[in-house]
């Protein structure tokens, strides 16, 4: 130390300086977010975006925030591959994470989600149990839509839907196994309370019958709507959600309740989330069933809580499915979560073929 | 040594720019796709050849590709062609037109394509009004609907090179050969066309690269068939989460696209070196 600094060589103080800034650079944003987000009274939920987005919003970031003081960021879009990729790095951004049952499982089997505490929901109010990780939120209806001007017989259940010679026209299904193979083997005549553990053989086969008739295997769920309203498709796999969103904007587009798809969405929190305690306060939060009823007047899912259920509008209430109705099938995500990537692949391979 | 120094202080931090942001995050992509647990294997790449699917899915992007870089080229070509031909200012007009859809989000063009190739879309109702009859021809969702999104969209990246090329020719070759008696074609064959193919090369590679790569013009608009190697990445990355499997196919691209890439180099400079010794 006792040389001078200008005595230093050049190219050694070029080095160290160098490999200095390039530390600084790598490790910056990552210093940075950290501080951000582990401030106190914040919290990050990860949620689906468009009128979804508004939902949230106000039935419960809004009321949450008034209520904890604690100021709540919506993120659109969850995404898993991120979940892993910031887990993975230990670079946790995310809070509380809003996720479809079979995306869901296959976090819990990867370890991407804090363990809960049963005790803070009410097990006994909700339709389907609390895991170790994950709350169930709600249950969305999955079924088939039509032009009710343009096809006003019809079809009704998933045998109607596979007839396509009482009921010609082009058909459009989900392009992933999960949900199309259960209808699969609905339109087979497979009993809603014996889908599980899937035929996969049979479905399959069932689905080779329907093959050449189907004009879209639909990546992006909006395109299961619009498909039918632009006269594309004649009928198309979509959600009660969708339906209801077409109907209010004027569009003569049916959805058919009497055999229907129930998935479960759940609520997780990322494992090391920078605001643990917030996050399990807003999962408590979004169980009570007055915020439950509040949240599915705008979403016109079907609340997890039974206690909601006689909440929510009576307008908004004839869009909901019985879970308890034996002719609807309740996805099993456990089921998915052990064969989701091998029957994925499958499917993707027939599909090609 | 000076000039040395001064290069390095000018390319300098662009290229360490470049190697924080391409270098190292390729260097993690070759290492997930080689590394499974906790063990250095060839396991995905193998997998992956072994695999149907990857197969197909290969043989399926390599057709697209060149089926659009090619129709790009047959659409691109002649618009290139009238652009060199018109005065500088209408030129100028002109090129707007070629930017206009350039600069148009692929989503939004993708969607507007839904609209127009449709069943009941305008393309067959103008049809049906031209016939006389009902007529539907099946634009959407099968290879068609791949080829007319994907052109529109790569035309531009043809009209520009060829244009440089084109425009790069000497004007006094052209009168040469108009005072020796040659008439149009002959002057297109003999001239214009060898004269510009070093820009048709960059055209064609740099399309048929880009193509390799397309995802959302397949997705929206493609038939069950109609899949591509970055359809298959982004099934392995966001449905199975196999990082392994999306890092070994993206290591593949990348090695594809490379080894097109050094192999027109190598065209273009066997192609230059008898025309200049003829000019």
């Amino acid at each position: 130390m006792s040389k001078p600094v200008t005595a230093l060589p050049r190219r050694r103080f070029l080095q160290a300086s160098g490999s200095t800034m390039l530390a600084a650079a790598i490790g910056a944003p990552m210093i940075l977010t950290s501080k951000t987000s582990r401030a106190a009274g914040r919290l990050v939920v990860v949620s689906w975006g468009g009128n979804y987005r508004v939902g949230v919003e106000e039935a419960l970031a809004k009321p949450f925030a008034k209520e904890f003081g604690v100021e709540v960021i919506l993120i659109d879009t969850p995404d898993l591959a991120k979940v892993k990729a910031q887990v993975m790095t230990k670079n946790v951004e995310w809070d509380v994470f809003d996720v479809v049952g079979p995306m869901g499982f296959t976090g819990s089997k990867n370890g991407y989600w804090e363990q809960l505490d049963p005790a803070l929901f009410d097990s006994k109010d909700l339709i389907a149990p609390v895991t170790k990780d994950m709350v169930p939120f709600y249950g969305f209806t999955g079924g088939f839509c039509y032009d009710s001007k343009k096809h006003p017989e019809a079809p009704k259940t998933w045998a109607d839907f596979w007839d396509v010679k009482k009921f010609p026209g082009r058909r459009a299904l989900r392009n992933r196994a999960s949900e199309t193979l259960e209808v699969a083997l609905l339109a087979d005549g497979v009993p809603a309370d014996k889908m599980y553990p899937l035929d996969i053989e049979r479905a399959f086969k069932a689905l080779d019958r329907l093959k050449p008739h189907v004009g879209k295997w639909v990546d992006q769920t909006p395109q299961t709507v619009s498909l039918v309203q632009t006269g594309e498709i004649d009928y198309s796999y979509t959600y009660t959600t969708r339906v209801k969103a077409a109907q209010e904007a004027g569009q003569t587009i049916d959805f058919a309740f009497d055999e229907n798809l129930i998935g479960l969405e759940y609520l997780a929190v990322l494992k090391g989330a920078p605001n643990k305690t917030n996050a399990m306060k807003f999962l408590q939060f979004a169980m009570r069933p007055e915020n439950q009823a509040a949240l599915m007047n705008h979403l016109a899912n079907t609340p997890a809580s039974k206690k909601a259920l006689e909440m929510v509008k009576p307008d908004v209430r004839k869009w909901m499915s019985n879970p308890g109705n034996p002719k609807h099938v309740v996805s099993n995500d456990m089921w998915w979560a052990d064969h989701y990537d091998d029957v994925s692949r499958r499917f993707k391979e027939w599909a090609l073929t | 040594m000076t000039q040395k120094k001064d290069a390095l202080l000018y390319v300098g931090p662009a290229t360490l720019f470049l190697f924080l942001v391409i270098l190292v995050p390729l260097g993690f992509v070759a290492w997930t796709s080689l590394h499974t647990g906790d063990s250095w294997s060839f396991a995905a790449y193998t997998q992956l050849f072994e695999s149907v699917l990857f197969r197909r899915t290969l043989w399926t992007t390599f057709e697209i590709s060149i089926l659009a870089s090619l129709g790009s080229l047959l659409l691109g070509y002649p618009v290139a062609l009238h652009l060199a031909r018109v005065s500088a200012r209408k030129r100028a007009i002109y090129m707007v037109l070629v930017l206009i859809p350039f600069w148009t989000s692929i989503l939004v063009k993708s969607f507007a394509f839904t609209v127009l190739l449709g069943r009941s879309g305008m393309v067959n109702t103008f049809l049906s009004w031209l016939a006389g009859s009902p007529v539907e021809v099946p634009m959407l969702f099968n290879r068609l609907g791949v080829m007319v999104g994907m052109t529109n969209y790569l035309v531009p990246f043809v009209v520009f090179p060829v244009l440089a090329s084109l425009l790069a020719i000497d004007r006094s070759l052209y009168q040469a050969a108009e005072i020796m008696g040659a008439k149009p074609p002959r002057i297109f064959f003999r001239i214009t066309l060898p004269l510009s193919l070093p820009g048709v090369a960059a055209a064609v590679l740099s399309t048929t690269v880009m193509s390799m790569g397309f995802f959302v013009i397949p997705a929206l608009l493609g038939g069950r068939q109609d899949v591509m190697l970055s359809n298959l990445v982004d099934f392995y990355t966001r449905e199975t989460l196999d990082w392994n499997m999306a890092s070994a196919i993206g290591v593949i691209l990348l090695g594809i696209v490379t080894i097109a890439a050094l192999g027109v180099d190598r065209l273009q400079k066997f192609g230059a070196r008898p025309r200049t010794a003829a000019v």
